[in-house]
């Protein structure tokens, strides 16, 4: 697959502070990579110098395959920590300064500002706005020359819960659509919900890096047992929903598929005149996932 | 060159500490090039004479004196020109737009000349403006007329615009050393107008230093050597000689201050973190 992304030994170190160390990563298209680590890994870190306003101190990366650092910037839009804009300037001012430095006309700004939901204040300056305004103004920033990439650190941050539902499904609106997003959390929740595949950074160091659904391979299994073990097993095998299973004793370990529930299996269950006595759902997080990674590195 | 003063234009269009720092940085122009007369006229009222000679007589506004003197002069609020860079270059520090504007896709380096373009075309604005404000005030005072002396030393606009962009790199170089831009504007107005000036007149004039190198180090102090490319003019209407061109050495002294407050510049940007 074609590599959006290679970072190769890169590694920054402010002081005595090793806050990135000699960390390899490749990032493919098509990919929405999250970046995960507790607070002070690494993370933003590593985005500032994959967008080139922190120096690091060893090591590289490439953009697209390509060396040109700055023009592969044009097709990247980013947001890093805290947005910045002018605060004397409104929305569509800031953003007329983005669109001209992203060579990509102003044709964009309306369309970005409602995506992100800001349309009614676009003309009120930075300044007046709320810190979840200023954050959906940066993702608007970042989405204005409809880049083939997008980096999000944090982009949740600051927002409240609708927001965070919102900026959410913006994401994986954007990530159906076929880009490349690589973000970074420490909301594991939210990698979980958006993301393909991740890493985990701990102390600028790369301990893990999977894809989310085959590290959370266990999602979604249903323990279940009914009196009629032999009934119950055929009725498995019919259910639609049913991946594949594995009995355990008297009981049944049934993996289910996408878009299958516990009470789907339930309700088929009861519909073929079965009753079930056990019904456990085993879901595993990327929060339990993450912590056994952490702790497997203590 | 358009593009990134296509930028800067963006930046400030819309940003109203500019514009009251332009117009009053412009109107500050028009006084002290035009009031030469009024100011003769006052001298006059006060019964000053100069060995006999009624001052209003005295002809500042003769070409092509003019351009010395109405450029000698502006050199004095080329501080406020220096204050706008300042404030610009000081918002994309304190507002981290700087790193906005390279996550958006420019590099350090065309950031850089953004802003000098920004500086050069102030510049340029403001030696026009002292053109065409001469040239009004010639037409009215000057009691020669003519092709031959009006264009004659043209050279002091052109020294005058090289000044304000040098002075104004070292504001840009500042601003970018010191984050505090009321900081800067304040130590770099007391530094231009009296700390330099006046260590560098005790290492000229005090007996203590006149015997030793101190006079000749003074010529290469960074505000001094920008005030030596437009000497004083006033001395000839004493009959005094003066300096009336453009000195190598100071031209010399002033570029190579130049270069170094351009690649001071590049150097500490290219090696800052921009968190």
């Amino acid at each position: 697959m074609e590599k959006i992304l290679r970072i190769n030994k890169l590694s920054k170190r402010f002081g005595k502070i090793q806050a990135v160390d000699q960390l390899e990563l490749e990032v493919a298209a098509g990919q929405v990579f999250g970046i995960l680590g507790p607070n002070g890994s690494g993370k933003t870190t590593t985005l500032g110098m994959i967008l080139d306003v922190i120096a690091p101190t060893a090591g590289s990366f490439k953009w697209f395959d390509q060396d040109d650092t700055v023009e592969a910037r044009k097709s990247i839009g980013a947001i890093l920590e805290t947005p910045c804009f002018y605060p004397y300037l409104s929305a569509v001012q800031n953003l007329r300064v983005s669109a001209h430095i992203k060579k990509c006309g102003t044709d964009n700004i309306e369309k970005v500002l409602k995506q992100v939901g800001l349309f009614d204040r676009k003309d009120d300056k930075f300044k007046t706005y709320s810190l979840g305004m200023k954050q959906r103004l940066s993702i608007a920033a970042a989405l204005l020359s409809n880049p083939p990439v997008l980096i999000l650190d944090e982009p949740t941050n600051g927002l409240d819960p609708e927001g965070i539902a919102e900026v959410r499904n913006l994401i994986k609106e954007i990530a159906a659509s076929g880009k490349t997003i690589i973000m970074a959390s420490h909301l594991l929740d939210e990698v979980q919900k958006v993301c393909s595949h991740f890493c985990v950074l701990r102390k600028g160091k790369k301990l893990h890096e999977g894809n989310v659904s085959e590290t959370l391979g266990e999602i979604n299994k249903i323990e279940i047992a009914a009196n009629d073990t032999v009934k119950l097993e055929s009725i498995i095998q019919g259910f639609p929903g049913t991946s594949s299973y594995l009995k355990n004793g008297s009981s049944f370990l049934v993996t289910i598929k996408d878009g299958a529930n516990a009470a789907n299996l339930n309700d088929y269950c009861f519909e073929q005149g079965i009753t079930l006595k056990t019904l456990f759902t085993q879901r595993n997080s990327l929060e339990q996932e993450f912590l056994k990674i952490l702790r497997e590195h203590d | 060159m358009i593009r990134v003063l296509k930028l800067e234009w963006l930046k400030i269009k819309n940003y109203r500490v500019f514009w009251i720092l332009t117009i009053m940085y412009l109107l500050a122009l028009v006084i002290i090039t035009s009031g030469g007369m009024f100011f003769l006229e006052w001298l006059k009222s006060e019964g000053a004479d100069f060995q006999g000679i009624n001052p209003t007589i005295i002809p500042i506004y003769d070409f092509p004196d003019i351009w010395q003197n109405t450029t000698y002069l502006a050199t004095f609020i080329k501080v406020l020109l220096a204050f706008i860079v300042i404030i610009s270059v000081n918002n994309d520090v304190t507002y981290n737009t700087l790193r906005q504007n390279i996550i958006d896709g420019i590099s350090k380096k065309e950031y850089i000349f953004s802003k000098l373009a920004f500086i050069v075309t102030m510049a340029a604005i403001s030696t026009l403006f002292i053109f065409v404000l001469g040239f009004i005030n010639g037409s009215i005072y000057s009691h020669v007329w003519g092709i031959e002396y009006i264009f004659d030393e043209m050279e002091f606009l052109v020294v005058f615009f090289y000044e304000v962009i040098i002075y104004c790199t070292l504001a840009f170089l500042l601003s970018l050393i010191i984050k505090k831009a009321g900081f800067v504007i304040v130590a770099l107005f007391l530094y231009t107008l009296m700390f330099e000036p006046i260590i560098t007149t005790i290492m000229i004039n005090a007996p203590f230093f006149t015997e030793g190198p101190a006079p000749e180090i003074a010529q290469f102090f960074p505000i001094k050597a920008l005030n030596n490319l437009i000497s004083v003019p006033f001395g000839r209407y004493v009959f005094m000689e003066i300096q009336d061109n453009v000195p190598i050495k100071a031209l010399t002294i002033a570029t190579g201050w130049f270069i170094f407050y351009l690649s001071s510049i590049f150097y500490i940007l290219n090696k800052r973190d921009l968190n």
